[in-house]
């Protein structure tokens, strides 16, 4: 049995902080219902299967909650390096609160919307309720999800009523600004009608040693198409623990692309119901990790009917004393008959202490399907990099080279196009800025 | 003494592999600017040792001898310095390297040779200008050169592509490691052709090779016979021609 010690700093922040005080009365009441939820299920322990590879000691040796930090004397100039270089709908969020100075949304066509969650709670109701955030979610015991629903002082909401469809991209700019610990919890939503479509570029930077802890809820309905980035490049001492929930309705396409380079921590999970048929998933994603970096990548796919699909593809590349893990499932329910999944794993391990656990898991219960998974760990290829020397390229720029060519077909193969695959590309490379450890 | 004049200078070069079986057991030839020598034997003799020693592939040790470059110890340098003084091998096996572009890895590899000799580096646009003149002069097709480094390229397209590289890295020392094996006739002839058009006065070549075939080609001024890890014959292209009526036994035991 778990003792409720691992818990009390976060009850008691909740009590301290007053998070809430201005808010409908069922949502302070659903936040004590879900604290008594995270209250129950504990900080997951390595008991737990799930996160049998996770090192969450970091996070709970020194439990970090949320502080109240006056706003204001923030350095604007700091989000230049992470802005996409296009035009876009830009949402800025720093230490979890949206920032509308900052921020710069845009005309947008009629049936869309787009805004902080803080915003949405007060004056849109209807779109609360629209996209499930009216209800706690206590389902598969995720404690970190429970936390969020608890202690979440904003995040985004996007949504777009049947067929409207959004050309210029979303983009969220998540910055901490965390000179001390400091956690910032966010709730998000995309919520695509019928036939709409958007791209949301995500990006998640910053300095110190905050946690971020985000919750994004996704529904796509029938034929809807959301093309989703994620960029995780946090400062090196900080947390990240993102959980997301998707939903796909007949023939939507959800096309994911995630690239994580920051964060001392980090872990991310998805949860994808494929719920009507030939609903399309394409996840591509990629891990580029030193130092003593951990990353967790836990991607789990239900195929709950016929002719749907999904192509996973996930690399790591791992040097000095870094871990990746790679917790893979794709789960092909009964009567779910001509459902095509694909799922691999490849890592390139560059330093004898590096370190990465892969499981990718099949469960099928269905006849008529056509699956496949499979996880590579290796090295640099010997014959290909003395190809190189042999042409009279230094060696480091000859590991440099074979590296990027490992993740850069990523983008390529994800079909990131124009701007996105500029601010994909770009981010990865500044993995090879610092010289690598001898 | 050696004269700063010869390209390479092999003496008593005995080398082994790491399991420590000895391949090389005492060679020695010079090569002087504008020669092209040519080095045959039966499998197993020494030969692909022999290269691999020369540009400095892992896995291989020198016991005994030296090899002097222009007057200077090779051994001492890595592969990707001798590469950037000017060594070149065409391997026998090219290496697919999937996500590096063609056109990408060899402007590095010009450049590092540039920036190795203090010389400027070509930016993409003037080094396109190179790549156009040396693709007239082999009669390579431009579609090569945007794809990944050999990655579904024909056997021929293969050779051919390290003769590209040849011609555009315009090496001192260039060694062909069984640039011939796996060709049909018609790419034998395109390769060789590239060869020939690359020989030049300041230049040594040689061609390790197992067959005669090659060269009816690419004209040798020399044909040593290896053997056992030694050369046991030398002599000028009539050696091969006799090498080809009467076998490697014959020359094996005449030594």
């Amino acid at each position: 049995m778990r003792t409720r010690e691992d818990v009390a700093p976060f009850l008691d922040a909740f009590h301290a902080i007053g998070i809430g005080d201005n808010e409908p009365s069922w949502l302070t009441t659903h936040r004590s219902t879900a604290m008594e939820r995270f209250a129950e299920l504990g900080v997951p322990g390595r008991d737990l299967e799930a996160w049998r590879f996770t090192d969450l000691r970091l996070l709970t040796a020194n439990p970090i909650v949320p502080v109240a930090v006056a706003s204001g004397a923030f350095d604007a100039t700091a989000l230049e390096p992470y802005k996409l270089p296009a035009r876009a709908h830009r949402l800025v969020l720093v230490n979890g609160r949206f920032e509308p100075a900052l921020s710069q949304i845009g005309e947008l066509p009629p049936g869309a919307w787009i805004g902080s969650t803080a915003e949405a709670l007060t004056t849109r109701p209807e779109l609360v309720r629209q996209v499930g955030l009216d209800s706690v979610d206590t389902t598969g015991a995720q404690a970190f999800m429970s936390l969020n629903a608890g202690l979440f002082t904003d995040g985004f909401i996007l949504a777009l009523e049947p067929g409207v469809a959004l050309e210029t991209p979303v983009e969220i700019l998540h910055f901490a600004d965390a000179s001390d610990a400091n956690a910032f919890h966010m709730r998000n939503a995309i919520v695509l009608g019928a036939s709409a479509t958007a791209s949301v570029v995500e990006t998640f930077a910053g300095s110190g040693s905050g946690w971020t802890n985000t919750v994004t809820k996704i529904q796509l309905a029938e034929s809807a198409r959301l093309r989703h980035v994620k960029i995780q490049v946090e400062a090196p001492e900080a947390f990240h623990i993102s959980m997301l929930r998707a939903s796909l309705a007949a023939r939507a396409a959800y096309e994911v692309f995630t690239a994580t380079l920051g964060a001392r921590l980090s872990r991310q999970d998805m949860q994808i119901d494929l719920e009507g048929e030939g609903a399309d998933l394409a996840l591509h994603g990629t891990y580029l990790l030193r130092g003593d970096q951990e990353a967790t990548l836990a991607p789990f796919v239900n195929h709950r009917v016929q002719n749907c699909h999904t192509s996973e593809v996930l690399k790591g590349v791992l040097d000095e004393r870094a871990h990746g893990v790679f917790l893979g499932l794709i789960t092909v329910s009964p009567g779910a008959d001509g459902t095509e999944a694909h799922q691999l794993n490849r890592n390139l391990l560059l330093s004898p202490n590096a370190r990465v656990d892969t499981k990718p898991e099949l469960e099928i219960y269905a006849d008529d399907v056509k699956c496949s998974h499979g996880a590579t760990v290796g090295d640099l290829d010997e014959a290909s990099l003395f190809y190189l020397l042999a042409r009279g390229i230094e060696p480091a720029t000859a590991r440099h080279m074979l590296i990027e060519a490992f993740v850069g077909d990523l983008v390529e193969t994800a079909g990131l196009e124009g701007a996105l695959a500029e601010h994909a590309r770009k981010h990865i490379s500044t993995w090879f800025d610092r010289p690598e450890a001898a | 003494m050696s004269k700063v004049s010869n390209i390479l200078e092999i003496a008593g070069l005995h080398a082994r592999i790491a399991d420590g079986r000895e391949i090389l057991k005492g060679i020695d030839l010079v090569a002087k600017p504008g020669e092209v020598h040519a080095v045959m034997g039966p499998n197993g003799a020494g030969k692909s040792t022999l290269s691999s020693v020369l540009v400095g592939k892992p896995g291989y040790e020198v016991t005994q001898g030296s090899v002097l470059y222009q007057g200077r110890d090779l051994l001492e340098l890595a592969a990707d310095e001798r590469a950037r003084e000017g060594i070149f091998l065409a391997f026998q096996y090219p290496v697919e390297i999937p996500g590096v572009n063609n056109i990408y890895f060899l402007r590095a590899a010009l450049n590092a040779m540039r920036k190795h000799r203090g010389e400027a580096e070509l930016d993409a646009a003037q080094f396109l200008k190179v790549v156009k003149e040396k693709l007239k002069l082999l009669d390579v097709g431009e579609d090569l050169m945007k794809r990944s480094v050999n990655v579904g390229f024909s056997g021929g397209e293969k050779k051919r592509n390290e003769i590209f590289q040849m011609a555009v890295l315009e090496p001192k020392l260039a060694i062909l490691d069984e640039t011939d094996s796996g060709l049909d006739i018609d790419a034998l002839r395109a390769v060789a052709n590239g060869v020939n058009r690359l020989r030049d006065p300041g230049r040594a070549i040689v061609m390790i090779t197992h067959y005669q075939r090659l060269l009816d080609y690419i004209e040798p001024d020399f044909v040593h016979v290896l053997s056992d890890g030694k050369i046991v014959a030398s002599g000028d292209k009539s050696l091969a021609t006799e090498l080809e009526q009467r076998g490697y036994a014959h020359l094996g035991s005449a030594a």
